[in-house]
């Protein structure tokens, strides 16, 4: 669905969305976005600004109260239960609260997403290895999710969301609990996704993240967009 | 195929180990009901089968004043036959009757030689086929019997066959009776262990939900969950039914009530069509929990 979406339309399309929660709490307002199959966009923007709103339209979490959100050129307000299933099954989502199962390994936290796609068990192992060696969480395979610091839950939420190195990954606030070293671990394993052809959209307020970013940014203010920036070309790393 | 259902008994094994002592429970109560209900099952199928058996002698016998005439023996055995259900109808002459009682008395017949051979009654000695139904309903056969023409008297072993009667029809209603307690303990247990799987999973329902596990991947595990206590608990219940019916023969065998009724255990397919229909309730359970607590 969205892996054999076509290159030339936006994978991500959102025309004048509104959402207000009841009783008249408006999230975002009028806001319109197109996010290319490929790219990689950062949502920024204080608290409260409506970027976890607008995150959780794209993966049907929320319905807009107006607009069109389609997603690989699925009209999400017109998509069946099962449908939305089965894009979501494609779209790896980072969650500010994490969604961390206490209860479960940190392995099986992670296979998750794999396993809910019937892959090769041998498969799962081999990727979720390498997911944990990436976010220097090896030693951690087995220790229930609970058991870990903040910033440690928080990474077995991002493999969990890389895992099926998904099409489309949305993250919210993903390093919102790391220090600087972990926030580049995590930011290079993003970068790979996208070079892999992921697109990405990462709702932050941490700066550092973005600030000599080559890639669109796009700020919210109480609901509204505040400003848009284009691509800044840089020199590409490899990591 | 190969992968989805390891995956499935992957989740399922897990719900089980997160949830035992309510699973063990749900076990012991499909085992239970089982066993109650195949006990009664087994003594009522032995009990007709002895009825059958002990049926081979059965017959009624209705006392004439006068022979029938060979003519109007047809006439009389087709109202017979017409009323029930009847092995075969035979007419015995005073001089049959006599010479019967001569066999039967043998060194000691002397005592009819007062007597001519036509103190006793002709008669008609009707075999009603060996049913359960027609040995119950032999009062009734026997009150139809009494009205034909030219009888006089009926006679058959009315007080053990009514006793035979009442206590088949009261083994009939345990049966029925342990047959609904099955019905309902297994489809209430079961549906109430999913219940609980549901609610202890709510969290990981939610992350899987979100993940975009389809419908499928989610009620697969709880089915097998309900198949597992269904196949589990009939085979022991069944296998706890055999034993007691292996240890009885061996403990309590001789010249008894037993050897009596020549017990014999159920065959085969008795006993797969009690471990399948056990196990479809407990998918039922299942099914109504899914419907009920889950909303996808």
């Amino acid at each position: 669905m969205l892996k054999s979406f076509p290159d030339d339309r936006p994978l991500v399309d959102i025309v004048k969305a509104t959402k207000v929660y009841p009783p008249d709490i408006i999230a975002i307002q009028n806001i319109s976005l197109t996010v290319a199959k490929g790219e990689m966009l950062f949502l920024t923007g204080i608290s409260g600004a409506g970027k976890t709103t607008l995150l959780k339209l794209i993966c049907a979490i929320e319905k807009a109260t107006k607009g069109v959100i389609e997603v690989a050129g699925l009209d999400l307000a017109r998509t069946g239960p099962a449908e939305i299933q089965r894009m979501r099954r494609q779209i790896g989502v980072v969650y500010q609260d994490f969604k961390v199962l206490p209860k479960h390994s940190v392995y099986q936290n992670i296979a998750m997403p794999m396993e809910v796609t019937y892959r090769d068990p041998k498969e799962i192992r081999q990727r979720v290895d390498e997911l944990l060696t990436h976010l220097q969480l090896t030693h951690k395979r087995n220790i229930q999710a609970g058991k870990l610091s903040r910033g440690e839950q928080q990474r077995v939420a991002i493999a969990r969301a890389a895992a099926n190195a998904p099409p489309l990954l949305l993250a919210d606030e993903p390093t919102g609990n790391l220090d600087t070293g972990i926030s580049e671990l995590v930011m290079s394993l993003f970068e790979k996704l996208n070079r892999e052809g992921s697109t990405l959209i990462i709702a932050t307020h941490d700066e550092s993240i973005y600030r000599n970013t080559r890639h669109r940014k796009v700020e919210l203010e109480h609901g509204l967009f505040a400003s848009h920036t284009l691509h800044k070309q840089l020199p590409l790393i490899d990591l | 195929m190969g992968h989805k259902s390891y995956f499935y008994l992957k989740q399922m094994a897990l719900n089980v180990r997160q949830n035992w002592p309510t699973q063990t429970m749900t076990l012991l109560t499909v085992t239970l009901s089982v066993l109650i209900f195949s006990f009664f099952l087994l003594i009522y199928t032995n009990i007709i089968a002895a009825g059958e058996r002990l049926g081979d002698d059965l017959r009624l016998i209705i006392y004439l004043q006068d022979e029938v005439v060979p003519e109007l023996q047809p006439v009389l055995t087709k109202k017979i036959t017409d009323y029930g259900e009847v092995e075969k109808v035979v007419f015995i002459s005073r001089a049959q009757a006599f010479s019967r009682l001569e066999q039967q008395l043998a060194s000691e017949k002397d005592v009819l030689d007062d007597l001519g051979p036509d103190f006793l009654p002709p008669s008609i000695e009707v075999y009603p086929k060996r049913n359960l139904k027609n040995l119950t309903h032999l009062k009734e056969f026997s009150d139809y019997l009494a009205t034909l023409p030219g009888a006089e008297k009926v006679q058959y072993g009315q007080s053990w066959v009514e006793r035979f009667g009442y206590f088949t029809e009261l083994l009939r209603i345990i049966v029925i009776l342990s047959g609904v307690l099955l019905i309902l303990a297994t489809v209430f247990m079961v549906s109430y262990t999913i219940r609980l799987t549901v609610v202890a999973k709510e969290a990981e329902l939610e992350v899987l939900r979100l993940v975009g596990a389809s419908n499928r991947y989610i009620q697969t595990p709880l089915l097998f969950e309900g198949t597992m206590q269904g196949i589990l608990g009939s085979v022991l219940g069944t296998g706890l039914l055999f034993s007691i019916f292996k240890w009885t023969q061996l403990h309590l065998s001789g010249p008894g009530f037993l050897n009596l009724l020549d017990f014999t255990f159920f065959p085969a397919s008795t006993t797969a069509l009690i471990i399948g229909a056990a196990t479809l309730l407990c998918v039922g359970g299942s099914l109504l929990s899914i419907r009920k607590y889950m909303r996808i």
